[in-house]
């Protein structure tokens, strides 16, 4: 389990992040979602024991990171946003560099490296030079050498950047596959549609606050509370933007080709007791549904576009 | 010793990234080694055929080692910034200790190689005895090693390749030759500090006037010059020359002065003394920084 308390970074006066808080369970897929400069970076590498948290601290599997960082360094797998391989060698010495490095034993090393190429779909690849391979086969493989020592706590920042629309699919696929195996998985991304498909988890981060964490589903029920209906009359719609502005849960009309978005703070009762009431009426309408909220929408709601 | 022996580091360094080379690019590579291999030969030949002295041969070796040293170590650290492969590295369960002696040690052993690959134009030159001989390479794989171990300090500490490498060949230009010059055109606007420097080594005659000696120029501002491998390289070749040549003159006392101040060790010791210095800064560093 990843239990963070409080995360905290500050650089001089400037706070990056600021006491941030969430708890990640085995099989988890935290989509880590926030705009340039959010403090995504940072917090990633605050849990990946490379920074060094001002305040607050977090643990994994009850270890502490901040006070034994060489303890839970073998437990996570850590990707970033940009990264570099070491060049001149082939893709099977790479992942021998890391699992020796790791102390794997010589005995498992040669089985181990098998399954992780094959888990990342590069075992074609095995005896290709380092430097000769795509960007998108790079990514796999840093994501290849990350998993070379099976750890617990997946942290990916940004791990489809710069990829082509195949690679993406592929290391979304990828992704999934690590959470159906009990990892726990942080991905950060400003692409939200990326992570819509596979994150079961998400949190959204601005300017260094960690706004609302949670279950996606969750989220997306607790923005509902205001939601927005389609309504699509036939004929005039200006006797039917009066009727709905003297109803006591509409807040707000606005008219779109030809429909109305009607700001409504009722529930599903509420919703049925409107239509039936407005065709009671005498009104027409060809169209009555609620607009449904995805991730983006949950992001823009959220939000106000602000970096830290 | 479990930081060299099984460290995938070392290995990478000393072997991984350039094993693959030679088979990638042999052409290439096999003319390069064809046309060092012709030179050294022909440097070789004209050192034995010509009866170079000690002072020759190893300017030209400590050279050679100023150029190439540098080049062994000067990008170990600024490349895992630059390639962002440091925090891969940093996560892994390497200690501090196995990731310096890693790097360190394949920077080192380049040093020791290279050394060994100007033995036979230390061991052939004219007019030398054993003494010669060890400080020879004393100073030579001295000076090496400290060099290997600024620019491993360097490129940690600025984490730029270009920038290493520009300050360790602007540096050595400053300490070799600029510090140098500019101490003795100081002194030698004074007549009697103009002598210093000879004077003060044909005054020794002792191992306790030399140890008071050695500490008189740290504070005179003469360690600058002594200091310096081309300076004990110079030296060297008084040493090495029959005592005939020098008896009942003035001479004498100063090649007596340089064996009392066991010339040429000293400043290797100096040298591997301010290596271990740096060495132990960057280990600090990496220990410091990537939380190891």
């Amino acid at each position: 389990m990843l239990d963070v308390q409080g995360l905290r970074k500050e650089y001089g006066e400037l706070v990056a992040v600021r006491d941030i808080r969430f708890q990640l369970y085995p099989g988890d897929v935290f989509g880590f979602i926030g705009p340039n400069g959010a403090g995504k970076t940072t917090t990633i590498k605050m849990l990946a024991t490379l920074l060094e948290p001002t305040a607050g601290t977090a643990t994994l599997n009850g270890i502490d990171i901040v006070r034994h960082p060489e303890e839970v360094r073998p437990l996570l797998g850590y990707m970033p946003d940009f990264f570099g391989l070491y060049e001149g060698i082939t893709v099977t010495e790479y992942l021998e560099f890391f699992a020796a490095a790791y102390r794997i034993p010589k005995s498992q090393r040669a089985t181990i490296i098998e399954n992780v190429l094959e888990l990342t779909d590069l075992t074609v690849k095995k005896d290709a030079y380092v430097e000769t391979l795509s960007r998108g086969m790079q990514q796999r493989l840093c994501l290849a050498k990350s998993l070379v020592h099976d750890p617990i706590l997946l942290l990916l920042d940004e791990p489809a950047s710069g990829l082509d629309p195949r690679a993406r699919i592929e290391i979304k696929e990828l992704i999934r596959e690590l959470g159906a195996m009990g990892k726990i998985v942080l991905v950060s991304s400003h692409i939200l549609p990326e992570l819509a498909d596979f994150c079961n988890k998400i949190g959204i981060i601005e300017k260094g606050e960690l706004l609302v964490w949670g279950v996606v589903d969750e989220i997306i029920e607790q923005l509902q509370a205001n939601r927005v209906l389609e309504i699509k009359p036939l004929g005039d719609p200006e006797p039917l933007i009066q009727r709905l502005e003297r109803e006591s849960h509409v807040h707000g009309v606005e008219t779109r080709n030809g429909s109305l978005y009607v700001h409504f703070a009722g529930g599903l009762e509420e919703q049925a007791d409107l239509l039936a009431a407005l065709i009671r009426d005498g009104f027409r309408i060809a169209a009555f549904r609620e607009e449904s909220l995805d991730l983006e929408d949950v992001f823009m709601r959220i939000t106000k576009g602000e970096v830290s | 010793m479990r930081a060299l022996r099984e460290n995938p580091l070392l290995r990478y360094h000393l072997l991984g990234a350039t094993r693959h080379r030679w088979r990638r690019q042999p052409w290439l590579y096999g003319a390069a080694v064809l046309g060092i291999g012709l030179v050294y030969l022909l440097v070789l030949q004209l050192t034995v055929f010509s009866e170079a002295s000690i002072y020759a041969t190893l300017w030209l070796t400590l050279f050679v080692m100023c150029i190439a040293a540098p080049l062994m170590a000067y990008n170990l650290f600024s490349l895992e910034y630059e390639k962002q492969t440091w925090e891969s590295l940093a996560l892994t369960r390497l200690t501090a200790r196995e990731i310096f002696w890693g790097k360190y040690g394949a920077a080192l052993t380049r040093v020791a190689l290279t050394t060994l690959l100007f033995a036979p134009f230390i061991l052939t030159t004219h007019h030398t005895n054993g003494y010669v001989i060890a400080a020879s390479f004393a100073t030579l794989f001295g000076w090496g090693t400290l060099l290997i171990s600024v620019s491993l300090w360097l490129s940690f500490k600025l984490k730029r390749t270009l920038n290493t490498a520009a300050t360790l060949y602007a540096g050595q230009v400053i300490v070799l030759w600029l510090l140098p010059m500019l101490y003795t055109m100081v002194i030698s606007l004074n007549y009697v500090s103009s002598y210093v420097l000879r004077d003060l080594i044909s005054s020794v005659q002792s191992y306790t006037e030399a140890f008071g000696t050695w500490l008189f120029a740290l504070f005179n501002g003469a360690f600058i010059v002594y200091a310096n491998p081309f300076t004990v390289a110079t030296e060297l070749e008084h040493m090495g020359e029959p005592i005939t040549y020098w008896r009942d003159t003035p001479h004498t006392l100063y090649r007596e002065g340089l064996y009392f101040m066991l010339w040429g060790f000293v400043q290797s010791i100096f040298y591997l003394g301010l290596a271990a210095l740096f060495a132990g800064l960057t280990y600090r560093g990496i220990k410091i920084s990537w939380r190891k």
